[in-house]
């Protein structure tokens, strides 16, 4: 709740991109919203509501850049304000808006009335992005010079690849007029057909279509050269494969501009994990084999992998209930990821929370021209309080998501996002 | 009195265990036994409700279907949807509403998508069995396969089989070579590159010719029915080219009656593609025993499996 | 009399008194059937085994009456309350015609009579008897369907909730003997 009264939140740790350890100290938010104090022991001034955060642990807001609100034209699965309420269940305090919506955000015109909306129904920091072509067909060139005016942080088609080669290589010319970052949804439409889950062993057994993972390793590869023939930024969505994963770093050893990110599903389940046609499990790209997961695990810790991001994608119950086959691709993410790094990640020391800061927090924040958020003397109070003792029950009633469709649904997460900063605004979310 | 937790649905051959497999076998035999009677039927079902809801055309399994249900005195609805009135996900929970509205006891589907049965279990009190989805299961195929295999070779463990043809789109395939490996029967394949799927079951072995074939001395060659309608075109280039090389043909019919193998088939057959006319009447062709035991093993199915409808 | 657990049980009926049963019936059945083409029919399991027995004891009076086998969990009325226990189904075997044929039916024990009006449908599925009778070694009363045997060996009143069990020697591992069976009565604390 906004309020105009200082927050003390006493006895916590603050946990940093610098270093492993945690720095045990207070923070004192003042009326405006500006963090005026960090250290130990400080008192609270007069009318200052004091949040006990004993056992937990301050965090910088996270930034997710692979969102899918929703809205405009979709709102039956997700709204700017449901979506706005689950990032900050999440620990999320900014992301970056996909523009596949109905009508997809193509002109200039179309990302302010997109702005507007966020500015008016959204309780964090949204950033549209543009689509690359218009419509998001892949026929023709978006128009770039009205996006980029109206600051878009990257041109993408969202869920779609740009089939044509050399439109690719025009909008990447293009695109590096504006020194706009273009982002690719990696996949070749006719290795992928009407697949539904990874070609392999489990699509065998399920009787299903599969997708190879050539579809997105090749599409890999041509982008990264394209981009490097154009000499565009490159960013790269959703690595899947091991195979992939060493394409980007190829590429980044020989010095191209490319980034590329990882969604949290890709990190801790594997195609094994799909049971009984459940399709809360069906992704694009879809899940893979422990090999995969593995390289993905290990290039997320070393750094060839940049970001972190969820590709936040609801869909209504309904939408999901139909046949595997035929089920849309993807689940609900903000709400879920940080208890997921945690529960998977963090509580078994396998990285520490400066890693998650680095790849959740400050490296999409730089992919898209902002600066760094910090828990220190002077910066805007941007953080959230989470709790290592407490649990997420990841359940219908309890998800903010307008969609409560995840792959981690009926799980009871280690660990709970308590409340989250962000300004004079605080929000708590119970126990 | 076995020891075996009741069962409502048959999906896949998966999940089957080997007791329960052994007790569904063993029983078809008495059901089989009632077929020399003048009176074939028994009142064992009388007063439940059988529907066969077909979303792909066949008149062989749901009449098959139909007999066993009607020889065990249930009633049966037929309920053939044309795919056009089928519409994505819509359709199929809206039918399932009307399922549960009729309150059939059993429910037998085949639909061309995998994991329909899985949804229509999930959602009835109704024993759904299921006929056929997509490229995923035919348990039933599978269980007549397996008397059909083991009433000529009682000594069937150690055996071999081997299956020939589309294994990729091919549900019959994967059934079957499952239930084979779970009664200790060796599985092959042999067909076009394009056509047996690299993710399969590593119990399978691959032979790439006629040859290799004859020279694993298999005891039952399995002919698949080659899914015209499935290709698209792009998975071998032309009928007369996989009938050259996938075909039982004469002279490979002339082998097969050296090794004393039989022949099998789910049905129906494509004269011509993957068998001739000749073939079809080998002296130890099992094509018609298998249709007259899939009767059978569909009542012992029926018998089987247990609805949870409200009455319990 | 034996205790296991929280069952009663006593031996009621002999080896001996069995085997006299048995002859027993022979006796009746010869009795009642000269002159008239037999057969008999007995109900899986034990029905079958007491079939032979009372077929080789007539034997020997030179009447071989052939013996038929019927397994009636197909026709059983009660197919809603399986639950766990999955009966596994045996093959009937009727290999002689029934037209114009007395049958005997044969089971170990009659009780509510349900077994046999089953096995009446499941008989009756295979022809159509001249006649259709019943012969069991024990009568325990307790009757639900209106059934009565015609050879009877003994007849042992019980109550609702006992359990008259046969054992014959060909069936269970060498025992042999009739036992009735009384749930114990817990004494209140």
């Amino acid at each position: 709740m906004p309020s105009a009264s200082p927050r003390l939140f006493q006895h916590g740790r603050i946990a940093s991109a610098g270093s492993r350890n945690l720095l045990a100290a207070d923070v004192l938010v003042d009326e405006t919203g500006r963090i005026i104090a960090v250290g130990p022991g400080l008192t609270a001034p007069a009318g200052a509501e004091v949040i006990d955060c004993s056992g937990g642990v301050l965090v910088p807001g996270m930034f997710d850049v692979h969102v899918h609100a929703r809205e405009p034209g979709q709102e039956h699965k997700e709204t700017l304000a449901t979506c706005s309420a689950a990032a900050l269940r999440g620990g999320i305090t900014g992301v970056v808006l996909m523009p596949d919506t109905t009508p997809p955000i193509d002109t200039g015109n179309l990302v302010k009335s997109a702005m507007d909306l966020v500015s008016e129904l959204s309780a964090i920091p949204m950033f549209q992005s543009g689509c690359l072509t218009k419509g998001r067909e892949g026929r023709e060139m978006a128009g770039f010079s009205g996006m980029a005016s109206r600051g878009v942080p990257m041109l993408t088609d969202a869920d779609r690849a740009v089939p044509c080669p050399d439109l690719l290589r025009r909008c990447m010319e293009y695109a590096r007029d504006f020194d706009l970052l273009v982002t690719s949804h990696c996949d070749t439409p006719a290795l992928t057909k009407a697949g539904a889950i990874n070609e392999g062993r489990v699509s065998y057994r399920f009787g299903l279509p599969g997708i190879p993972a050539i579809s997105q390793e090749i599409a890999i590869d041509r982008d990264i050269r394209v981009a490097q023939h154009t000499g565009a930024k490159l960013h790269l969505q959703q690595i899947s494969t091991a195979r992939g994963l060493k394409s980007m770093q190829g590429a980044k050893e020989a010095g191209t501009s490319v980034t590329g990110e990882v969604s949290p599903h890709h990190l801790v389940l594997t195609e094994q994990d799909i049971h009984d046609y459940n399709t809360h499990f069906k992704f694009h790209p879809p899940l893979r084999p422990a090999p995969d997961v593995e390289a993905l695990v290990a290039g997320f810790i070393d750094g060839t992998i940049d970001v972190l991001a969820c590709d936040h994608a609801p869909h209504t119950e309904f939408e999901k209930s139909s046949e595997f086959g035929s089920a849309p691709f993807g689940a609900a993410g903000l709400e879920t990821t940080v208890p997921v790094m945690f529960d998977r990640f963090i509580r078994k020391g396998i990285f520490g929370w400066d890693l998650l800061i680095e790849r959740y927090s400050i490296a999409p924040r730089r992919l898209v021209g902002l600066v760094p958020v910090m828990i220190t003397e002077g910066a805007k109070a941007e953080f959230f309080v989470f709790d290592p003792e407490g649990t997420t029950a990841v359940t219908r009633e309890t998800m903010k998501t307008k969609s409560p469709v995840t792959p981690f649904l009926g799980e009871t997460l280690a660990g709970n996002v308590r409340g989250t900063v962000l300004g004079t605004a605080w929000y708590p979310q119970g126990k | 009195m076995r020891d075996l937790k009741p069962r409502k649905d048959l999906l896949d051959i998966e999940g089957l265990e080997l007791p329960e497999i052994e007790y569904v076998l063993s029983n078809a035999v008495p059901f089989k036994q009632l077929f020399q009677r003048s009176v074939k039927k028994v009142p064992t079902l009388r007063g439940k409700t059988v529907l066969n809801l077909f979303y792909e055309p066949s008149t062989r399994t749901s009449s098959s279907f139909e007999v066993a249900a009607n020889r065990l005195s249930a009633d049966v609805t037929n309920f053939t949807v044309s795919s056009s009135s089928v519409v994505k996900g819509e359709s199929l929970l809206d039918t399932i509403e009307t399922l549960q509205a009729m309150r059939s006891d059993y429910i037998v589907i085949r639909h061309q998508a995998a994991g329909v049965p899985n949804i229509v279990a999930q959602h009835t009190g109704a024993s759904v069995i299921n006929a056929g989805d997509g490229y995923h299961a035919h348990p039933t195929q599978a269980l007549l396969d397996a008397m059909t295999f083991r009433e000529v070779y009682p000594d069937y463990q150690g055996r071999r089989m081997v299956i020939v043809g589309d294994v990729l789109h091919s549900r019959v395939a994967r059934s079957t070579s499952t239930l084979f490996h779970k009664l200790g029967i060796e599985v092959g394949v042999l067909g076009p590159g394009t056509l047996i799927p690299p993710g399969r079951h590593e119990f399978i072995q691959r032979f790439r010719s006629w040859d290799e074939v004859f020279d694993w001395k298999p005891d039952a060659v399995y002919l698949l029915r080659v899914q015209l309608e499935r290709q698209e075109g792009m998975f071998f280039p032309s009928i007369a080219e996989y009938h050259k090389m996938y075909g039982m043909n004469t002279e490979r019919l002339v082998r097969l009656r050296q090794i004393g193998a039989y022949l099998m088939h789910p049905g129906p057959v494509n004269r011509g593609v993957e068998i001739t006319d000749e073939a079809m009447r080998y002296e130890r062709s099992l094509i018609s025993t298998q249709v007259e035991n899939g009767i059978a093993v569909r009542m012992a199915v029926l018998h089987w499996l247990k609805p949870e409808t409200d009455t319990d | 009399m034996s205790e296991s657990g929280d069952k009663f049980r006593e031996a009621i009926l002999s080896p001996e008194e069995i085997s006299a049963g048995v002859s027993d019936l022979a006796r009746q059945i010869a009795y009642q059937c000269a002159g008239d083409e037999v057969a008999f029919v007995g109900i899986y399991t034990r029905g079958v085994t007491l079939a032979h027995r009372v077929a080789e004891a007539l034997k020997d009076e030179g009447l071989h009456y052939p013996v038929g086998t019927l397994d009636i969990s197909l026709y059983r009325d009660d197919f809603d309350n399986r639950r766990s226990d999955l009966p596994t189904l045996e093959t009937s075997d009727i290999p002689f015609g029934l037209d114009g044929i007395r049958v005997i039916l044969f089971d170990e024990v009659l009780f509510t009579g349900r077994t046999i009006r089953a096995a009446l449908d499941g008989l009756m599925d295979y022809g159509r008897p001249a006649k259709i009778e019943l012969a069991v070694l024990v009568d325990r009363g307790h009757r639900e369907i209106p059934v009565q045997p015609d050879y009877v060996a003994k007849r042992i009143g019980t109550t609702r909730d006992q359990y008259v069990k046969v054992r014959f020697r060909e069936d269970d591992a060498g025992v042999e003997g009739v036992f009735l069976e009384t749930a114990r009565k817990v004494p209140a604390a």
